[in-house]
């Protein structure tokens, strides 16, 4: 076989698929990364970085034409701008369908490092109460890893990409290992303050974050410029580019190639076993196949369940590893809507630096019982923002000359404060993706169609998340406030926190991969990207990935040098 | 503040607005990169008004930010900045809207906007503005979207004026202030009363949602 170089291959360079880089090559093996997305230095490809509104195309202003022509998705996030559009998936090179009254926007990177570029960096451990979901309510595919399984995994990644954050002792939040806590700004405080004394079951704490407070593993604490996700050339914040994927190249056992678009997965006469992966170069359109002994797809949440559906075969009809029929089912994301108050505490006091983290509201409806006067299952957390505003919000007003630009170089005389609740979603088998029958890509991959609706759970989560905001609002002090409720969910995706359509679990006849994120029945296939999600919980998932995926490396490598996969 | 407006607010604060100064820590190549990038306005020929509309408009952005202690906008290019945003932001159907704006106002202005004295300009401007005080521009929140192309045609250059003045490096640095970056200090005192300049407008984080 050709490339016999290389024990292992992963499918993907983001937030999981640098890790299994890690983790893989620090234990010893030669791994060959393949990634969809063109080339990227770490700092000197970063051409938006601290650009100023002046040097960008209309100072700034998005590029509605060009948006509307290459980007219709992706420049819904609010991370999308001309000062990093070079780190997206151009919509009509990669394109997917979406049904019709169904939609799910698929926000995509399209370089190295994937989408840890881009992440709001926000890391919030899964409690014991997340794991026992699903077996305890019923509505979902029995977790097979229960919180004591993987805290020492959180703790290990912890440790390499530094958190900042508050140890608080919550038992629906667990503690990460923390660097030092950011600052609150002065209306933080007095709002922290009085929750304390008028609602003492709504936590509040900063937000954890994988920005650095102090230096940390050769890297240097953040310098609070603000916009990380045009890209950090100091690597303040975790992403492949500036941790994983160098701690890899150390070993001198990493080999990556960008612009390697994987079509589908090969495997042996048996069906048990995956061979080879074949790929076309998206810049030449050369083919070739690459052979392993063990691979890690960490291609993204549907990026993967696209590769695994293709890869059918007689021994696999229905995509690989699909006996159960759960491969592409049960996609989750986070319902999200936000609630503003005004406030006129503080007004004397303002800021230094750009802070890029906010408050934390941990769950606190339906914490280890059902609540009362709850009409929902699960919960949600709320991840709140505080902004003082600027002519920006206030230019709208009638006059001209010396009074009129005076009035917009101040400060407003208020502050704003955003309550954005983040809603566990359920997995619902109607949720998900399939291939099209007859549409294909340049590549000749057939195109994914997504179909995705919000339940009626999340609806009353998402209302009651209003309700809730309004009473933490009032107690805060807010002299005025609205809030918001289901009618402004957007469609899903939108939270960019889209997890499921491979799910783990112990029984094959219902789940993809086992405890291990091991594929039911292909022992050498892993999959370790949020796809292998049984349900959301309501806190961000990108940690949790990432203590998956080290997990199941330690695992596979163990079968691997104990003669597993001779490949 | 209607629905989606506030969602357009909810999304600027996820995204959170950073402001820096020239050069932190960066990489060399980037650094250069940047240093060598001149201002959007002086980056493109302007081709697309007359002499009269260039002069009219330069005139009408003057007397919404007037020079005082601080630049006006003249010298922060705020005309250059209209007329390109004119040319080749605004869509076809914008742009005439825009166009037979500006021929309405200067047909109002016997002998040529710029030809008026300053009281006559500002006189003018401000029947203009009172002839659509109630145009929906005004409510409070119509900020947070990205354009209004249904505003009244006066609402419309003075927002490209505003945006042109303190997005331009005379505006972001003179009449607001940089951010300092290197820490996070969340309470200190507030001294100097001008607001930190925005590296890019809050409504670059709106999408189109």
């Amino acid at each position: 076989m050709e490339n016999a170089e290389f024990d292992a291959i992963v499918v993907g360079s983001g937030i999981s698929g640098g890790w299994a880089a890690k983790e893989l090559t620090e234990r010893g093996l030669k791994v060959l990364v393949l990634e969809r997305g063109k080339d990227l230095r770490h700092g000197a490809d970063y051409r938006g970085e601290h650009a100023q509104s002046w040097q960008l195309p209309y100072y700034g202003m998005p590029d509605r034409e060009r948006n509307k022509r290459e980007y219709p998705v992706q420049s819904k996030s609010y991370a999308f701008s001309d000062a990093n559009v070079q780190f997206w998936n151009n919509d009509n090179d990669y394109p997917y369908i979406q049904t019709e009254g169904k939609p799910f926007d698929w926000h995509r990177a399209d370089v190295v490092g994937g989408r840890s570029l881009l992440w709001a960096r926000q890391v919030y451990r899964w409690s014991e109460q997340d794991f026992n979901a699903n077996s305890s309510d019923g509505l979902g595919n029995p977790w097979p890893v229960s919180y004591q399984d993987i805290e020492p995994w959180y703790s290990y990644v912890e440790k390499f990409i530094g958190v900042s954050g508050q140890a608080e002792g919550l038992s629906q939040l667990p503690d990460s290992e923390f660097l030092p806590p950011m600052e609150y700004f002065a209306l933080e405080k007095t709002i922290k303050g009085r929750l304390q004394k008028k609602l003492p079951n709504v936590p509040i704490t900063i937000g954890r974050c994988a920005v650095l407070t102090q230096a940390h593993n050769g890297r240097a604490p953040c310098h609070y410029c603000g916009p990380c996700h045009r890209g950090c050339s100091t690597g303040s914040y975790f992403s492949s580019q500036s941790s994983t994927l160098p701690a890899a190249n150390a070993t001198g056992n990493l080999t990556l190639l960008s612009n390697k678009v994987v079509k589908r997965l090969q495997h042996d006469e048996s069906g048990a076993q995956i061979t080879g992966v074949e790929t076309v170069d998206s810049q030449t359109g050369e083919h070739k196949v690459y052979t392993a002994k063990l691979f890690f797809l960490c291609a993204s949440t549907l990026g993967s369940t696209q590769i695994m559906l293709n890869s059918a075969s007689d021994k696999h009809p229905n995509g690989l590893a699909n006996t159960s029929g759960a491969l592409g089912k049960y996609l989750m994301d986070h319902a999200q809507v936000s609630h503003m108050a005004m406030f006129v505490d503080d007004v004397d006091s303002y800021y230094q630096g750009n802070r890029p983290n906010g408050l934390y509201i941990p769950r606190f409806r339906n914490v280890d019982k059902q609540d009362q006067d709850a009409d929902f299952k699960r919960g949600y957390g709320y991840q709140a923002m505080t902004l003082r505003p600027d002519w920006q919000m206030s230019f709208n007003s009638r006059g001209f000359g010396a009074k009129y630009k005076e009035s917009l170089r101040q400060p407003g005389a208020f502050w704003i404060w955003v309550m954005s609740s983040f809603v566990e979603c359920l997995p619902y088998e109607s949720n998900g993706v399939a291939l099209h029958a007859t549409k294909k890509d340049r590549f000749g991959v057939p195109q994914l169609v997504t179909q995705f609706d919000w339940g009626s759970n999340e609806k009353e989560a998402a209302d009651d998340s209003g309700v809730q905001a309004a009473k933490v609002m009032r107690a805060a002090g807010a002299i005025g406030y609205q809030t918001n409720n289901h009618e402004s969910l957007r469609p899903g995706g939108s939270g960019i926190h889209e997890m499921g359509t491979a799910r783990m679990g112990d029984d094959p006849a219902k789940a993809v991969l086992n405890k291990h994120n091991q594929a039911h029945g292909i022992d050498n296939l892993f999959i370790t990207d949020g796809s292998f999600m049984a349900s959301s919980s309501c806190v961000n998932p990108s940690l949790t990935y990432m203590a998956f995926t080290a997990r199941a490396c330690d695992y596979a490598v163990k079968q691997f040098k104990a003669g597993k996969y001779s490949g | 503040m209607n629905r989606r407006e506030f969602l357009q607010c909810a999304a600027v604060l996820v995204a959170g607005a950073g402001t820096v100064p020239s050069a932190w820590a960066m990489n060399r190549e980037q650094s250069a990169f940047l240093a060598a990038r001149p201002s959007y306005v002086k980056q493109q020929e302007l081709t697309f008004f007359s002499v009269s509309q260039r002069s009219a408009v330069a005139a009408i952005a003057e007397q919404i930010i007037p020079e005082t202690d601080t630049p006006g906008a003249a010298e922060a290019e705020v005309g250059q900045f209209v007329e390109l945003m004119v040319a080749d932001w605004f869509d076809d159907s914008e742009r005439q809207f825009f166009m037979a704006g500006l021929a309405e106002l200067e047909s109002r202005a016997v002998g040529g906007f710029s030809n008026l004295s300053d009281a006559e300009q500002l006189a003018l401007l401000e029947q203009v503005e009172d002839e659509v005080s109630d145009a929906p521009w005004f409510d409070l929140g119509s900020t947070l979207r990205v354009w209004d192309d249904s505003a009244p045609f006066i609402c419309q250059l003075k927002e490209l004026v505003v945006l042109g003045y303190f997005l331009s490096e005379v505006g972001a640095k003179q009449a607001l202030q940089i951010n300092p970056m290197g820490s996070f200090k969340g309470d200190i005192p507030l001294v100097d009363a001008a607001s930190y300049a925005a590296e890019m407008p809050l409504r670059a984080s709106f999408g189109e949602g």
